[in-house]
Order: C-alpha cells, then structure tokens, then sequence
C-alpha cells in the first residue's frame, strides 16, 4: 500500500519536472524550424520618402544687420510653425507671411557676403548678390531664369537695441530666397493632375510643394489640386472642380483611408472625374490606399462603385491612355534591314508593309493601325500611307522648305499627326487632323529655333522636344493650348533638366519620364537615359556598348528600343531584362528607326 | 408646504438610516463570518500574502525584461551611431563641410528615418552660426535633451553618450519617449532619436499578460487554500459537532472513521473518549442512583417505627404529670420535641430525596402572589410577635398573578419568613412583591446579623449552619432553604440570597408568570435598595443557573 503511494508520488514530481523544463525550453529564441516567406514592403513613392528639416537659430542679440540677414535667409529655409524663427527677425511692422505655398527664388549657392552699404545709429541698407538660377511661382511653378541677384535689406534698431528687417527687397508680398539645396530639401515635387481637352485622359502637372509636416502633405496636396492648374498649363486641361470648391476640412487619414471633405460648391461638378483627378494625385502618396469623398460633409460615391475608392481605381483615365493589359504590350515598328516595315516580334522583324521598300524612314504607325507617316531619307518630306499593310499607297504631305528639314512624325491618340519643320534658325509646327489638311499652328513657341525633335505626349496635351538653345541641344517640355476653332498654341517651352549636354532624339516612357538619347555632361558618348519630367536626376539606362545610337522608342511597360549604326550595319537594340534598368544592352535584330504606335 | 418641505427630507435620512443599518448588518455579517470560519481567514490570508508576493514578483520580472530591451536597444543604437559618425567622418572630414556637403551627408543619413524607420536623425554642425542643424522628418530639435548637449560638448571628442528623452514632434503628432544617442567628431554633432513606441508596446503587452497570469494564479492558490483546508475543516467541524452532542448529554455520540490519516486517528481518539465517558458516568449514576434509593428507603422504614414510638411517645407525654418523678416528666416533654424535629427531618429527607429522584411534579395553578404572601405572613404571625420583630409588606395594588404550585411556594415563603424571623434579631421584617411582564417577585429583607462573603451560596446546602455553634434545638431541618431552592428551580423560577455582616440579608424569590418559561429577570433587585454599596455581590451568582 505504501510502495504504491510512494510511485505514484514519484510519478508527480517527475511530470512536474517534466513541465518545469518543458516551460524553461519554451523562453528561448528558436534555433530551428520551418522557412517562413515575407513579402517585401511595399516601396514608398518619394513624394513621402523620409525628408530632411533645417533647424533655424533665432536671432542673436549681439547681431549686427549683416549677421541680421544672413540669419534670416538661413530661417527662411524653414516652414516649421509657418516661419515663425524668420519672422522673429522681422521689425513689428512687416507683414511678411511666405505660407505654405510661398514664391521662391532659387539661388545657386547660400549668400555668404551680405555687406552694409549704408548705415547710420539706427538704420542700415544690407544688399545681397548671388546667382538666381529661376523661381517657383505661388502655384509652384518652377520657371528658370539665370541670372545675377542683386537684393536690398533695409533694417532699423528696435527699442530694445537690437537689429531687425524693416525692408525685404521687393515687396512685402515676395517670397523666400533660397538655395537650390534648401529647395531641394524643403520642397518635393508632386504631380496634380487635370483633364486634358478630350475630358477623358489626365494630364499631369508638376508643382514645387513645400514638405512643412508629413502629416499636413495630404491636405496641402489636395488643396493645391482644389487651386487648378499652374500658369504653364492653365487654359490646356481643365479641371473638375467647380469654381470655388475648397476643403472643408483638412484631409483625414485613419489606417490607409483618407476622407476627402469638399464645400457645397463641389456639388456642381462631376463625381466622377473629380473622384479620378483626387485618386490620381493621391496615389502618390504611400499612405493612402483607399479614399472617400465627401461633398459638405455627405459622403458621395461615383457610379459603379463604393464609398471608399481605391486610390489604384480610374486607370481608365491614365495619363498613359489606356494600358495594356498585363504582361501583354503593343509590339513596335521597325524598318526591317531591305526597306520593309515590320511588326517586331521575338526580336525579329516580321513584314508587314512590303511595297515601300527603302521609301520611308522614321515610320510612325498611327494609334489606330490606319496609317503610317514617315520621312523622305532626307527628311525633307513627309510621307504617308494607308493602309498599313501590303504596298499601299504613299503621298507626300509635306515638303520642306529649302535648307529646311522634318523632326520625326509624332501621333497623339486622337489620331493628329504632328510634325515640325525646322531650320538653323526657325522652326514651323505643322499639325495634320485626321482626314485634313496638315495646316501650320497658329502660335508656336519655338518659332525662332532649331528643333531636333518632336513628341506629344500620350495625353495630348504636352509635348516635349529637343531644341538647339545656345547651340546646345536641350530638351524641354511645351504644353498644347486648343483656342477657339481649331487654333492651335503650342508653347511655354520650359528646359526640363540642365544634365545633358546633348540630345540626339527622345520618346515617352510614361507620363512622367522621358527616354531620351543623349550625352551626359562628362560623357564622350550618346547613351539612352530616363529623364524624369519632374526635373530631378537622370538615370542612365542599361549597360555595354551601344555603337552610334541614333533613334529611341519607348512606351509604357514595353522594352526601350534603340536604332542604332555600329560599325556600318543597322540594328535595334534592347535590353536583355527589361524590367532591370542595369540590365546589359543586346542587339538581336538587325534594323532600324523603332517606333510604338501608341 | 412644511411638510411637503419635510416629507422628501425626512424620507431621504429614514433610507439613509436604512442603508446604514443593512451596512452594519452586512458587515456584522462578515465580521461574524471571519470570527467563526477558519476557512474564510485561510483563504484571505493566503489571497493577501500571494497577491503581494505575486506582485513582487511581477515588478521583478518586468524589471528584468524592460531592463534587457532597452539594453539590446542600446546596444543597436550605439552601433548605428559608430555607423553615422564613420559616414559623417568620411564624408565631411574634419574639414569646413559648406552648407551643401553637411546636407547631402544628411540626405544619406536620413535614408531609414522616419515613422516606417527606426530613429530620426539631428546632425549640427558647432561652427555653424545661422542655422542649428538639419533633423529628419518633423523632428523638433528640442527633442534632443539639454543636459545630453552639455555632456557632449564637455565630452573629449570622439566619445558617445545616451539618455532617455522625450521625442517631440511639429504638425500634431504626439510626443513619444524615446532613447537618443548623440557623438561628436571634429565639428560635428549627430544624434540619433530612437522612438521606443514598440518596446513599449512589448512591455504593456508583457505587463497586462504578468498581471493576467498574476491573478489567475492567486485565484488558483486561493482555491488551493479552500480545498485543502475544506479538506481538514469539515471534519475538525464533524468533531466539534460531536463534542457539543456529548456536552449537551447525547453520550452515545460517536465519530465516523475514514481512513488512516491523522483525523481518522482523532476520531478514534474522540470516540475512545467517549465510550470511557459513558462507561464512567453510567457508573457514576448508577451509584447515586443506589444511595438515593438508599436514604429514600432508609426514611421510609424508619417511618414504620417512628409512628409506634410517636404513638408511646404520645401516651408518655399525655401522662407526663401523673409520673412521680417529675424528671422523668421532662424526659417525656423533651422525647415528645425531638420526635417531632425527627418527623420533620424525616418528611424533608423524603421531600428532598423526591428532588432528587426526579420524581417531584409541579401541580400549577394561576394564583395571586400577594394573597400567597398574606397567608404565609397570618400563618407565622405568632412567631414574628414572640420574637419582637414587625414585618412590613410592601405589596403593587394590582394583582401579581403566575403560575405557581401554591404548597411549594408557600412552603419556600414560610421557610424564608421563619428564617428572617430567627435571624432577624427582633428588627422590622419587609416583605416586596412585585411584578412584571414576564416573572413576579418576592424579596424578604431582615435586619439581622447577615451573611458573610461566600455565605450567599452556602446558605442552600444541606445541613448548612450559620452558627455552627448554634443548638440544633432551636433551628429547623437544615434542609428548608435546600428544599426551597429545589422547588423555585422546579418552577424554573430563582431563589437568590444577598446579605452583609450587621446589613442584615434579603432572599429573594423570582419566577416565571407561565409555568416553565424562561426567566430572564427579575422584577425585584437582588440587592435592597440603600443597602447595597459598591460591593460586588457574590450571592449574584445565578443560582439558578
């Protein structure tokens, strides 16, 4: 009896002890166990990528009016708590308030040399030069302008003894001097975006946005959108908003969704596309995944579709046009190695339009698979043939003027061939409606330059070229301005980017990058580059040699294509990942001038 | 309007009165329930001592487990700030860095900042005098301590330093805490701002998880503690239990024995007890069971004899006068007293014995105490005279009826008036009657020699003597007060003595109107009134008890 109570006592404590070990082994780190995936997190877009703050110093006492300015031009750079360290060295009177969306004037480098040109007990005149290098309107537009600063400060002694600014050059109303660098870090760039003249495809406009607080970007984003466009593009897109719309509210963001509160006057426009324009522009912004929209605090859902959007909705409004579906792009153009043009498939030219053998350099396909436009080989001509198989026939268009020669065919999406005549020293814009006359546009903005090269962008309304500017090729970008009838004013060219020192030819990527073909500032040789439109770095794309590359194609989520002239013999070259920007150049097929439809 | 003023008023304190007395009561209640329940306290009192123990314990805990993520968090911190400062060296050198360099070291250092990132930046450049540095995000530069500038800038260069901080931030977002690291190469200020919102996540996680197990596991020792002393009480209860049945007289009580363990050895013990008990007290009975028969039969048979000697006795004493010798004529006076002092003892001998057998019964009668007292008083009146003393009655004016059996009480009556009036040493005897709701009384005061301490009570025993030196000529029985005594308790009545030296004594009567009822008091005080000093009494002793 006694035996057998002391086993089963036994027994206890032995799974007691059991269980005391058990639990000690539970406290540690795993040392082995199955393979657990993780996908990667999802990347930021950059308008929220992790940004930099100066911190201003508020103004000394001891300071004279020199350090007084220098001080406040180094506080202007921050937007904390709406400029307050700047106003601090502002005399009472001064009603000097920048705001969120203040004028710049970008200077090249920090103004080390304020010097006092006249001063007296309790007055003084500090002047400032530097070198401006162009300015960011209130819109945030950015406009270069080089050239010398050459600024006034006038500033009085206070009561107290201490130096204050009394007078800013120009106006109370101007705005902020600052560098390029604190532009670059108080300032993103971000895309607003507004309907083109077909009400149906967006256009994207960017605009310099100060980056006062993370949290404030939404609704700052939201109300610069709410403001229209930017001087460059007012007049070229519309906008949904009707007149007067405001944010009732700043935007509120709970766990990915942002709720858009607009004033009653949004009740006259269009949910629909006043929900695509909103998506659009914040789409760029990684916390916002979904949205809803509410109209003077009722929340209002467009057609077909749930309160809360999805940011990633109204693709059907793509600035790109319509993408394709996945993994299946539009297939390119080339002129295959006898003359033909051919469907390139699986880097090879398949024909399909035999009978203009040798006749038609840089074939441009209309988006609509009608027809074809090319040049004369010796770009004097613009030729056009319908229909895009077989051996149709071939009219000439245009012909030059003499020493005049043609940039290559550019087609928009509504079908309008654009194609511009250009000399040493002037240049015509020549637009062909479908079914038309090509008849010139009445304002060209580019009149009195040479233009290498001409794209409208696939929203029809920018249009992006390479002109020669001070005997440098430079690429810019112009926006398309429909005037009552058919008028036509394509202008307000503004330099995109100040890297390349040379430009052979360009294409659209996307909406937002240019592939261009061109010469880096250090480079000695032409290579393909992706040119942000929002003016920030190139990056140059791919690797290996590329011989003389002489044409660029490019369309969204299609391979770049590049014709280029090695040693002698014609070929299209594309990179082996496309997907990979440092993916290696290879050249499989032999031919020449690529081109997308769409 | 008053009253209409009044009604709510008075309504509100009779509920708060209400609520107070139920509060009493409920903690009464408990109180009461603490006193008499082993278990209760056991199981209070190991909820206390674990509770503090399991929070001991807990602190402890939490202690070790804050202190080692904020040590890793350290450890990572100082690594990435070795991390920084070798960039900041790289790219800036101990040269002048422009304005442009300092914000493109930032721009690299910024890159894992921010609220998806892990800390935030503060680079300042010390030579630098119209701005104070660049920080990451909406970092606000105050979020760097004081006191960690000041320990940087007295610092040799090259060193580190850390402290805990709080994070502030511009725009609306709160403030956070935060651990922030900071070194110094040649010019150059870097700190970095670590949030430490998910360490503390971890830790209120980790804390409500130890204050979840914490009170599970009292409540468990707490239940531990009521089974096991569940275990041990009922049974100890079931031995009280027990006991109080043997005490109350149940002797055939006994124990129920499970097991082998300690309790079932208490149970035999008890049980062992019990039997030896009964055994004992059976005998003891028995015994006096025999004697009581024995003086019972012995007066009855000497009864037989007595009536034949009574009846010589009586023709002797008849012709006492026609006997020449006129001594033998005082022998048959003297034989006549004595046989009538042996019949008397004789009849309280049976009288008591009776008592004692059990065997005297109560013949109860609704009867006015103050007629009883007046026939006592008529009956002794002779003797009161011979003896000088007055009795004085003080008697309600409204009848004092109760339940009595009129031979025993008039017999306990005349019992105390003779006794009074031998004792009383010729002074006034007072006689009170009174009455209440539930008992009457009867108190009989005399102004004699008294009792002297302890006397109180022995005044009730049988053959007891004031003054032994006293003849036994002149006295009764001795057994008068015995009998009385007995037959008050047969009433469930008190028969109670108080007396002092030269303060002469009282007796007093007191019992139930209802026959058998139980006496709570008395209506008459024990001690007479004036009479009575600060002396506690020692005939309060409760004779009837």
């Amino acid at each position: 009896m006694s035996a057998c109570a002391g086993t089963r006592r036994f027994t206890r404590l032995l799974a007691l002890a059991a269980l005391v070990f058990g639990a000690a082994g539970c406290a540690n780190v795993p040392s082995g166990g199955q393979v657990l995936s993780g996908r990667p997190a999802e990347r930021a877009e950059r308008v929220d990528d992790p940004y930099v703050r100066l911190i201003p110093v508020k103004p000394r006492p001891g300071w004279g009016p020199a350090e007084i300015v220098s001080g406040f031009l180094a506080a202007s750079a921050s937007f904390d708590d709406g400029h307050k360290v700047a106003k601090m060295y502002l005399g009472g009177q001064t009603s000097w308030n920048p705001g969120l969306r203040p004028s710049v004037t970008v200077l090249a480098s920090r103004v080390t040399d304020p010097h006092v040109v006249k001063a007296t007990a309790d007055q003084a005149t500090v002047r400032i030069t530097g070198e401006e290098l162009g300015t960011i309107t209130a819109d945030g537009q950015y406009t270069a302008s080089p050239r010398e600063l050459d600024a006034t400060f006038q500033l009085a002694k206070t009561p107290q003894g201490v130096w204050r600014i009394t007078g800013l050059p120009g106006d109370e109303k101007s705005g902020l001097l600052l560098t390029k660098d604190d532009v670059e870090r108080a300032m993103r760039t971000v895309n607003l975006f507004f309907f083109a003249p077909d009400r149906h495809t967006l256009v994207p406009n960017g605009i310099f946005l100060p980056v006062a607080n993370r949290e404030a970007l939404p609704t700052q984003l939201v109300q610069a959108l709410l403001a229209g466009p930017t001087s460059w593009l007012a007049g070229a897109v519309d906008s949904a908003f009707p007149k007067g719309t405001r944010l009732r509210r700043s935007v509120q963001i709970d766990k990915d969704v942002a709720i858009v509160d607009l004033s009653k006057e949004a009740r006259g426009g269009d949910i629909d596309r006043m929900s695509a324009q909103l998506s659009w522009t914040m789409r760029q912004l990684s916390e916002i995944k979904q949205w809803r929209l509410r109209i003077d605090g009722e929340t209002v859902a467009p057609d077909d579709m749930d309160a809360t959007q999805f940011v990633s909705a109204w693709d059907g409004n793509s600035p790109d046009g319509q993408m394709p579906d996945d993994g299946v792009h539009q297939s390119a153009y080339v002129v295959g190695p006898s003359g033909f043009l051919g469907n390139l498939q699986d880097d090879r030219a398949q024909p399909v339009v035999t009978g203009l053998a040798g006749r038609l350099s840089r074939p441009a396909v209309a988006p609509g698979y009608e027809e074809v436009a090319g040049l004369s080989a010796d770009a004097s001509q613009v030729l056009l043939a319908a229909p895009v198989t077989g051996a149709p026939t071939l009219h000439v268009l245009l012909t030059a003027h003499k020493g005049a020669r043609f940039t290559a065919p550019s087609w928009s999406h509504d079908g309008t061939l654009w194609v511009v005549e250009s000399r040493k020293d002037a240049s015509w814009l020549w637009v062909r409606r479908p079914g038309k006359a090509p008849v010139r546009a009445a304002h060209w903005g580019l009149g009195g330059r040479e233009v290498l090269a001409f794209r409208v962008a696939r929203d029809g309304v920018r249009a992006a070229v390479i002109a020669r500017v001070d005997d440098r090729p430079q690429v810019q970008l112009g926006r398309i301005v429909r005037g009552p009838g058919d008028s036509l004013d394509v202008g307000s060219f503004l330099p995109v980017s100040s890297e390349l020192q040379d430009a052979v030819d360009l294409a659209w990527r996307d909406y937002g990058t240019l592939a261009v073909l061109g010469r880096a500032k250090r480079d000695s040789q032409t290579l393909p580059f992706l040119m942000p439109i929002s003016g920030s770095a190139i990056t140059s794309l791919g690797v290996g040699s590329l011989g003389e590359p002489r044409t660029i194609a490019a369309a969204p989520g299609a391979p770049i294509l590049i014709g280029t002239r090695s040693s002698g013999r014609d070929q299209i070259c594309r990179q082996r990942s496309p997907s990979n920007s440092y993916s290696p150049w290879i050249c499989p097929t032999p031919g020449k001038d690529p081109g997308y439809p769409r | 309007m008053r009253t209409g003023m009044r009604g709510p008023k008075r309504f509100a304190r009779r509920g708060l009165g209400a609520v107070r007395r139920v509060l009493r009561g409920a903690v009464g209640a408990v109180y009461l329930r603490w006193r008499r329940s082993i278990q209760l306290r056991v199981v209070t009192s190991t909820l206390f001592i674990s509770a503090i123990v399991v929070a001991i314990l807990g602190a402890f805990l939490m202690q070790q487990v804050s202190s080692a993520l904020m040590d890793g968090k350290v450890k990572a911190a100082r690594l990435q700030l070795d991390d920084g400062l070798a960039q900041v060296q790289r790219d800036l050198g101990n040269s002048t860095g422009d304005g442009s360099r300092l914000n493109s070291t930032i721009d690299r250092l910024k890159s894992r900042s921010g609220p998806s990132g892990l800390y935030e930046v503060y680079i300042r450049d010390t030579t630098e005098q119209y701005f104070d540095g660049y920080t990451t995000n909406e970092l606000r530069q105050e979020s760097v301590p004081k006191r960690l500038r000041q320990e940087l800038k007295n610092a040799p260069a090259g060193s580190r330093a850390y402290t805990y901080g709080k994070l502030s931030y511009i725009g609306g977002r709160p403030d956070e805490r935060g651990l922030i690291v900071g070194g110094r190469t040649g010019q150059f200020e870097l700190y970095y701002l670590f949030p430490l919102t998910q360490e503390q996540q971890t830790l209120t996680n980790v804390s409500r998880s130890l204050a979840g197990v914490g009170i599970v596991l009292v409540l468990l020792l707490a239940a531990i503690a009521s089974l096991v002393t569940r275990q041990v009480v009922i049974p100890v209860r079931l031995a009280a239990q027990g006991a109080q049945r043997l005490a109350a007289g149940r002797l055939e009580e006994r124990m129920r024995v499970r097991g082998e363990d300690d309790l079932a050895r208490l149970a035999r013990s008890f049980n062992d007890m019990a039997a030896n008990l009964q055994e004992k007290i059976g005998e003891l009975e028995d015994l006096s069971q025999v004697q009581r028969q024995f003086v019972s039969d012995v007066s009855h048979e000497l009864r037989t004899p007595l009536t034949t000697i009574r009846i010589a006795a009586d023709m002797l004493y008849e012709y006492r006068d026609t006997f020449d010798d006129p001594a033998v004529g005082r022998s048959a006076e003297l034989l006549q007293s004595q046989l009538e002092r042996f019949e008397s003892l004789l009849a309280d001998l049976l009288e008591i014995s009776r008592h004692d057998a059990g065997a005297a019964t109560l013949d109860a009668e609704s009867l006015d105490m103050r007629d009883l007292v007046l026939r006592v008083v008529g009956d002794i009146q002779g003797l009161s005279e011979r003896k000088g003393s007055k009795v004085v009655l003080q008697l309600p004016g409204e009848p004092c009826m109760a339940e009595v059996d009129r031979r025993r009480v008039e017999r306990i009556l005349r019992n105390l008036l003779v006794n009074a009036v031998e004792h009383g040493e010729g002074e006034d005897i007072i006689i009170s009657v009174a009455a209440d709701r539930d008992a009457v009384a009867v108190a009989v005061r005399d102004h004699g020699v008294g009792l002297k301490p302890g006397e109180g009570q022995m005044v009730f025993d049988r053959f007891w003597r004031a003054d032994p030196a006293r003849a036994r000529t002149t006295g009764g029985t001795g057994l008068g007060l015995s009998i009385s005594r007995e037959d008050a308790q047969l009433h469930g009545g008190w028969l109670q003595a108080w007396g002092e030296p030269g303060a002469g004594s009282q007796f007093r009567l007191s019992l139930p109107r209802v026959a058998g009822a139980e006496l709570r008091g008395s209506p008459l005080p024990l001690v007479p009134p004036g009479a009575g000093d600060a002396r506690p009494l020692f005939a309060e002793l409760e004779a009837g008890e």
